[in-house]
């Protein structure tokens, strides 16, 4: 009986691990895109600083 | 990203989330037939009815979209299906592991399995979709009808093994089965827990879509002039 409780605490244990791990990468994944897309955005805005003086 | 989602949003959420847990392995009776394993079903059927939220929320929001032309719809319509999406593969991963110790296999290719990868298979199309068009309206268009098209689904899927004989269980809530009063509570808890996780992840991944959206019209201007 004991045994059985045990075996199935695997896979309850597994569920619930899964799902908090899709969870995390998800939220890690957004911070990842967001650092990517604000580095970009600074890049852009730098090179558009850049040919506004040169115009000027 | 942590300013899309507000202090109090944010406690409420965590206060929740640890609530549900501590209600789950602690508080709520063990089922008597399948035993320990049956509490990862309050966390399945939960992540199921949150994504069906998210893809009526990404649905409903194309349909205003395509009616409006308003870009924040757009966002909107992007974050829920996304991450209606991570909540539909967290209940496809979680009832393959709840399946293995009960039916002796990780998959049946039944009615609701199968109508619910289908599902799922949509919004991965859906988002591989939006990467591909570069041109931030017709992206947006061609989404919207992708979106509305994977809305549709939700209701064959919620139907499934009330229209076809399934190996999967019968309905719990609105079915012919009955639920343990606590078991129904910590049932609809979780899924209160998992909506304010979700409400939070969508927040988070509006602020994105926008950030993408000022970065595409820079960039088009940098383009313009070099």
């Amino acid at each position: 009986m004991e045994i059985e409780v045990l075996k199935n605490l695997k896979w309850l244990w597994a569920a619930f691990s899964v799902a908090w791990a899709l969870h995390i990468g998800y939220v890690w994944s957004l911070s990842g895109r967001e650092r990517k897309l604000r580095s970009e955005l600074e890049d852009i805005r730098s090179l558009l600083r850049e040919h506004n003086k040169s115009e000027d | 990203m942590r300013e899309s989602v507000p202090k109090a949003l944010a406690a409420v959420t965590g206060i929740s989330v640890l609530t549900a847990v501590y209600l789950i392995f602690v508080w709520v009776p063990t089922e008597a037939t399948m035993g320990i394993v049956q509490r990862i079903f309050y966390f399945h059927v939960a992540s199921a009815a949150v994504s069906f939220l998210g893809f009526f929320i990404g649905g409903i929001a194309a349909i205003r979209f395509l009616n409006n032309r308003c870009n924040s719809l757009d966002d909107l319509s992007v974050a829920a299906n996304e991450v209606g999406l991570v909540f539909a593969v967290v209940n496809l991963v979680t009832g393959c592991l709840w399946a293995k110790p009960i039916w002796g296999v990780y998959w049946a290719w039944d009615h609701r399995l199968t109508s619910m990868l289908i599902l799922a298979l949509i919004y991965i199309a859906y988002l591989i979709l939006r990467e591909s068009i570069s041109e931030p309206g017709q992206r947006a268009v061609v989404c919207a009808v992708v979106s509305i098209f994977g809305m549709v689904d939700v209701p064959i899927v919620y139907m499934a093994n009330r229209w076809w004989r399934t190996q999967h269980p019968a309905p719990v809530l609105g079915g012919e089965g009955s639920l343990d009063p606590r078991m129904a509570f910590v049932l609809y808890f979780t899924m209160f827990a998992l909506a304010m996780l979700f409400w939070c992840l969508v927040r988070m991944r509006r602020g994105l879509e926008a950030l993408r959206r000022e970065t595409d019209a820079l960039r088009r201007e940098a383009h313009a002039l070099t």
